[in-house]
């Protein structure tokens, strides 16, 4: 049995997500070379990444049918974090997002996106006889809210949008019926509108229109977007090289190592290397939505979609970002780019996959 | 439970679609950027990182006759702010924090005491790299004195509230413009700065070549200064090359040799980072040629004994009011190079190398002594009794007198030192006569009847009024226009050509210039007072010299030269010394030989008035003269007089050694400073005493009769008692 056990593990699944993160660590290095103070980051990538394989393996044995009976304590207690988080920050002023936690375990920004993903797979796959009420969605949509207000106010407006890509997908995937869909559009049009003219204050209303309208964005943001758009476009066929792009290596590119790591590898290795960068990403997505398609229940299969939302909607707004058709927001790009954190999330989200996967099929079991 | 099983799997169709979506689109934009634009990009990021930069070519070095330094280029150190550069939060906005903590760290360093660095004996400016051989440092082959040493510049720093203000107002626009925060600070806190870099972003070292003069003051009105590009010049200088912001010599030898000394800047293409940091050279460069090296006729030696001796009679002057100006010139008489050339009171020209300041600069100009002025080959002054070799020669050559014609006191029946002559107008009426004194009238004595040889060595103001402008009809004279002409010929009334800015041409005036200006005509006594080197005679400090120099060398008038060689950095000469003869003289070398013989008795004979310049074993020959002035300082429209009624006068002395082969001419000139011989002849004796390395002292003062020239600078008439 323990042999059937890992024959149901999605090896391919593990291998993408695998070479991806080697990849970002070879990146994050060429990104970083040269730079003496942080000579020694493209090794700790490596060692998050070591951490990063047990999280992933540990959370795939974890029979994810387990899970619900913790999900609403855990997802409380991450709210009730974040706003102890918010309280402390107001007094305290800045770093809200690392907080006493420091760098010795998850952001609590990152871990909530996993909450919100247990939490609505739970929420949904409950009721998913109850989806022809409009009470339904809505509740939902009440218990998700208060998690993307409170990651807002941090500020961190990045984290909230993927918060919202992953609540969307999943209600969507789950069952939401139309007529709610156009309803809750409808609504959250309004609550827009109204939140627009009597809540937001200016510098809200500024942030949101810079979101919009990136040519009001500041200056460091347009001379970023724009050498990355230099790095990228002098990269031609097989690029520069590794460690021999100009534009990174010169340091003409800023934020190298997180935010810009797509524009280091379209510059050193080229149309080639982002593609395969780009086409390993999909492969990685198509193959977590086979796993969501041959779930045994409604649960493993919503937990599946909202991590594979999770890492589509980083992808579109990264790459995006660096393509210029995305306006300029901190996302990193999933297991590419420098950060513990974000690479852990990312890894912990394939085991939570990993363990839908190695349950698909009841018979084998018992 | 179906249904919704199909539906849900239709959703993730959905999602799938999506996803092939987004991979078309983002490679597809991927596609426009690298493939369709690709090659605007390469361009861009080629402008990015390639920078053509000039290479400076090091100036070329002064040194004077025995190389030692008396210009040199030496490094600046200026440390600045980039704002743009400081680091920045993760946002990429501004970080006061981190601008705080690198502000700590810089004004820290700065702070501390500088470490010792070896010193280095020339601190020329070390060109930047170019792989190749032609920028060798210019080196030294003679060791700078070592009482030659400046004392660095003060450093400037400024203060942490401006600098956070200026980093504020950086920001606002062109925030990657260098803000100056400390300059002129000394090479050790450079170093140490530039070894902190890492943990310094955004603080920028430059390096600017200054020009250093160890000579200084000394030597200023020499060697000149550099400055930035006049305003009116700017285009003259565009066209040769130059750049907008570049120093170019100003003054003097700076400024005449601009082209040699300058060389030619390189250009090279060199890889820069984001923060304009040089990664590495690209190509071949065009190598910077270094300027030439002047080595200059000069004895900085001599310079400094003569400025010494110049300004100690200054400074114990008792004229007719304190003296304050004066020029010392010592020049070989064999082919016009200058030994010494002193006008004080003098400047630093290092206060221009790095930028004068307003009150230095206000505190130069008012000054009423005029230091910056060059009086040596600027000042015009009237010669008096060291124009009296001139008359001589002329009258001479002329025929007018042989060596043995006697002249002088004793034809009117009074050898009182007094000669009267007829009014123009009214020659019957003894009462309108105009009255002539020689100096020695004063003593209440007069030479008698003399020839030319000691008329010079006594300096008898009565034998040369007769030898110029005739006597009644005992005698006739030798006239205003010969007089001119030879005047002209010995240098006079034209400028000597020498390579320095701002000569005086003199006057040499004639009946023609009397009437354009004073409407009269000319009379004779204006040629007796022109034959004393008084009147409207003007001569410069140089043009007395160099006219001293061909009387010495027996004809030849060179023209003066302050440059010996031209060598390029590796020392070769490229341009020789060649002595320049601006005319031989229409004199012969025997006549020149009797003024010779009466200028080495005002020196050597008993009743010469310069006993006090005989040095032991080298003959001297020289002139006194003591020229009075016109001034009208209290503005009362007439001459200010002392209470015995004497005019100021300014003190001459010229002279040559050793009187049988000479090879130095000297003359000194003290402005308003009483007697030549009691006052400039001393300042002459030590300068040659220097020259010819005489260490004892000078022997006990023999007192000399003091003569005063006494003729009114415009003719006045006065009644007989």
């Amino acid at each position: 049995m323990r042999q059937i056990f890992w024959r149901r593990f999605d090896w391919m699944l593990l291998a993408l997500a695998l070479l991806l993160s080697m990849f970002g660590v070879l990146m994050v290095a060429s990104a970083l070379a040269g730079n003496e103070v942080l000579a020694s980051w493209p090794w700790r990538q490596a060692a998050f990444l070591g951490i990063g394989i047990l999280l992933l393996f540990l959370t795939s044995i974890i029979d994810y049918r387990l899970l619900p009976s913790v999900t609403y304590p855990i997802y409380f207690i991450l709210l009730g974090m974040l706003v102890v988080i918010a309280v402390i920050g107001t007094v305290a002023g800045g770093a809200q997002r690392w907080l006493t936690l420091g760098e010795l375990f998850l952001q609590p920004s990152e871990l909530i996106k996993l909450g919100v993903i247990l939490m609505l797979a739970h929420y949904l796959a409950a009721r998913e006889e109850k989806m022809e009420s409009f009470l339904t969605p809505l509740f939902g949509l009440l218990l998700f809210a208060p998690a993307v207000v409170l990651i807002y106010l941090q500020p961190n407006l990045g984290t909230a949008l993927v918060l919202i890509a992953i609540g969307a997908t999943m209600f969507f995937v789950g069952g939401l019926r139309w007529r709610h869909l156009v309803v809750l559009a409808g609504l959250g049009i309004a609550a827009a509108i109204a939140a627009w003219q009597y809540v937001l204050q200016d510098y809200m209303r500024n942030r949101v229109m810079m979101f919009l309208n990136p040519t009001t964005a500041s200056v460091a943001d347009r001379y970023n977007v724009e050498q990355a758009m230099i790095s990228i476009g002098s990269g031609g066929w097989l690029g520069r090289g590794l460690f021999r792009g100009s534009q990174s290596q010169l340091h003409f590119l800023r934020i190298r190592h997180t935010d810009f790591i797509f524009s280091v590898t379209a510059e050193e290795l080229g149309f080639i290397g982002a593609v395969l960068l780009i086409l390993l990403l999909a492969f990685l997505l198509l193959r977590l939505l086979r796993i969501a398609s041959i779930a045994r229940d409604t649960y493993g299969r919503l937990i599946v979609v909202g991590v594979t939302a999770m890492i589509l909607f980083q992808m579109v707004v990264n790459i995006g970002m660096n393509l210029s058709l995305m306006p300029v927001t901190g996302l990193p790009l999933p297991f590419i780019s420098y950060g513990g954190s974000a690479l852990w999330t990312m890894l912990i989200g394939i085991g939570l996959a990993e363990s839908v996967a190695m349950r698909y099929r009841k018979i084998e079991f018992e | 439970m179906k249904p919704a099983i199909s539906r849900s799997e239709a959703r993730l169709l959905l999602l799938r679609g999506v996803i092939a979506v987004v991979v078309t689109v983002l490679i597809g934009r991927l596609w426009q950027l690298q493939m369709v634009e690709g090659a605007s990009y390469l361009i861009r990021s080629d402008r990015n990182r390639f920078r053509e930069v000039d290479v400076a070519a090091p100036r070329g070095v002064i040194y004077d006759r025995n190389g030692k330094i008396l210009a040199r280029n030496r490094p600046s150190f200026t440390i600045a702010v980039v704002p743009g550069d400081l680091p920045k939060t993760r946002e990429g906005e501004p970080d006061p924090a981190k601008d705080a903590a690198v502000l700590d760290r810089l004004l820290d360093l700065l702070a501390r005491p500088a470490p010792k660095l070896r010193p280095s004996p020339t601190p020329t400016l070390t060109p930047t790299a170019t792989k190749g051989s032609a920028n060798t440092q210019t080196t030294v082959s003679k060791p700078v004195s070592a009482t030659m040493q400046i004392p660095n510049r003060q450093a400037w720093y400024m203060p942490r509230a401006e600098i956070e203000q200026a980093i504020k107002d950086g920001r606002l626009g062109g925030a990657y413009r260098a803000i100056p925060i400390a300059k002129y600070i000394d090479e050790g806190t450079a170093f140490t700065v530039a070894e902190d870099a890492v943990n310094l972003p955004g603080v920028d070292l430059q390096l600017d070549p200054i020009r250093d003069y160890p000579s200084g003051s000394l030597t200023s009105h020499l060697i000149g200064y550099m400055g930035h590009i006049p305003a009116g010049a700017l285009d003259k200088y565009k066209a040769k090359g130059y750049a907008q912001n570049e120093q170019v010599g100003l003054t003097a030898l700076e400024s005449t040799f601009e082209h040699e000394l300058r060389g030619k800047p390189g250009r090279q293409t060199i890889e820069v980072d984001v923060n304009g940091r040089r990664m590495r050279t690209v190509g071949q460069p065009d190598p910077a040629v270094p300027g030439h090296n002047l080595v200059l006729t000069l004895d900085l030696d001599l310079q400094r004994a003569a400025t010494t001796a110049l300004q100690e009679a200054l400074d114990k002057s008792s004229g007719f009011t304190k003296a304050t100006q004066g020029v010392a010139i010592a020049m070989d008489p064999r082919n016009g190079k200058i030994l010494a050339m002193v006008s004080l009171p003098s400047f630093d020209n290092n206060l221009f190398a790095k930028g004068v300041t307003t009150e230095a600069w206000e505190a130069l100009t008012s000054n009423p002594d005029h230091p910056m002025f060059n009086q040596a080959v600027g000042g015009q002054y009237p010669p008096g009794s060291i124009f009296k070799p001139i008359v001589a020669s002329a009258a001479l050559q002329e025929g007018v007198i042989n060596s043995q014609t006697l002249l002088g006191d004793g034809f009117d029946g009074a050898n009182d030192g007094i000669i009267w002559l007829p009014n123009r107008y009214l020659p019957g009426d003894r009462t309108k006569d105009q009255k002539f004194v020689s100096w020695n009238a004063k003593q209440g004595f007069g030479w008698g009847k003399i020839n030319v040889k000691k008329a010079l060595a006594v300096s008898d103001d009565i034998f040369f009024y007769q030898l110029g402008g005739g006597y009644l009809d005992i005698f006739r004279g030798l006239g205003i226009s010969a007089l001119d002409y030879y005047t002209s010929q010995f240098g006079l009334g034209a400028t000597t050509g020498i390579e320095l800015q701002g000569e005086g041409a003199g006057l040499v005036p004639d009946e023609k210039w009397k009437r354009l200006n004073y409407a009269e005509p000319w009379l004779t006594g204006d040629t007796y007072n022109a034959s004393i080197g008084q009147g409207f005679v003007l001569a410069t400090p140089l043009q007395m010299t160099n006219a001293t120099a061909a009387i010495a060398n027996r004809g030849t008038l060179y023209k003066p030269q302050l440059v010996d060689h031209i060598t390029d950095a590796e020392g070769k000469t490229v341009k020789p010394f060649q002595s320049n003869i601006i005319r031989e003289l229409p004199v012969d070398a025997g006549t020149l030989d009797v003024v010779r013989e009466g200028m080495y008795g005002a020196v050597n004979w008993p009743e010469g008035t310069a006993p006090n310049v005989r040095l032991p074993g080298i003959a001297i020959a020289g002139k006194t003269g003591t020229a009075e002035y016109y001034r009208d300082w209290d503005k009362d429209g007439q001459p200010d007089k002392d209470p015995k009624e004497n005019l100021p006068t300014h003190a001459w002395f010229t002279a040559f050694a050793p009187y049988q082969d000479p090879e130095i001419a000297v003359t000194v000139f003290v402005a308003n400073g009483g007697e030549g011989s009691s006052v400039a002849a001393p300042v002459a004796a030590k300068i040659l005493r220097a020259y010819f390395g005489i260490d004892t002292a000078p022997p006990a003062p023999v007192t000399p009769i003091t003569p005063t020239t006494t003729a009114a600078p415009t003719p006045t008439a006065k009644p007989a008692e």
